[in-house]
């Protein structure tokens, strides 16, 4: 354990004129309708639809036309219409997820969206472990070496 | 002077993602790197100018080897990055879900 490192959430609040049951099914099951997937997805433009596990421990993975898959997250918490919490691979390779939060409270006719993204302090600890062992291997290989010329 | 182009958007190609992923486990040479993604080694090269361009990477000589590596460790980037990807993807989540709830 290094050092208590904080690294505060990405915290983001916006009011959506639709019922609160709308716009939990839009941001989880249709998430296809809005994510930017040409950019912000494992296939790019390939990418024709993106499943959502409607349940706790369910996985949300990418599509290709060809049936190729790209795994996203998964579900650690799912009450809908309200909360919704996912385990979230932002690159697609790493180890450690961060987590996002989304809370869909009523408000009249409208809803409040607030997400909360979390555990950068997990993946930058996930980074340095690599970095400590990708030194330490190096340090043997080269030491062999060393130890072959000397 | 060089122009610099933004984290937000050197984070923003699939490719360049993976490849700050792969350098997170360590400093890696441009050969390594495209032995471990389906793009060639010019084209590894020419990620690795934006992400330099951008302060995410940098590179240096090792003996005889060329390796790059983060410049830090790249989750404060990487966060800010995030940061910037929800306010465009809310702004298209609410006019998504503002249109399927008139239509319905």
């Amino acid at each position: 354990m290094s050092d208590a490192l904080v690294i505060e959430a990405v915290r983001k609040t916006i009011t959506v004129d639709c019922v609160v049951e709308e716009a939990f099914r839009v941001f989880t099951t249709d998430m296809i309708s809005w994510w930017p997937i040409g950019s912000h997805s494992i296939h790019g433009n390939e990418v024709k639809e993106i499943l959502f596990e409607e349940r706790e421990g369910g996985e949300v993975y990418e599509v290709t036309a060809e049936g190729k898959k790209g795994y996203w997250g998964s579900v650690l918490s799912w009450e809908p219409p309200t909360r919704v919490v996912l385990a979230w691979n932002i690159l697609e390779r790493e180890a450690v997820p961060t987590e996002v939060e989304v809370r869909f409270t009523a408000e009249r006719e409208k809803t409040r969206v607030d997400l909360e993204h979390r555990g950068w302090e997990a993946v930058e600890e996930d980074g340095s472990a690599k970095r400590d062992n990708y030194d330490t291997g190096w340090g043997h290989v080269l030491g062999l070496y060393e130890a072959r010329l000397g | 002077m060089s122009t610099n182009a933004h984290p937000l958007d050197a984070l923003g190609d699939p490719t360049r993602r993976q490849l700050f992923e792969l350098l997170r486990r360590g400093p890696q040479s441009v050969g390594e790197l495209a032995a471990q993604l389906p793009v060639s080694r010019p084209a590894v090269s020419q990620h690795l100018r934006v992400l330099e361009s951008a302060g995410l990477v940098t590179h240096e000589r090792v003996r005889t080897r060329h390796l790059y590596e983060l410049n830090g460790n790249g989750v404060v980037e990487l966060r800010a990055w995030v940061d910037g990807f929800w306010d465009e993807a809310l702004a298209r989540f609410k006019a998504a879900a503002e249109t399927k709830g008139e239509a319905s």
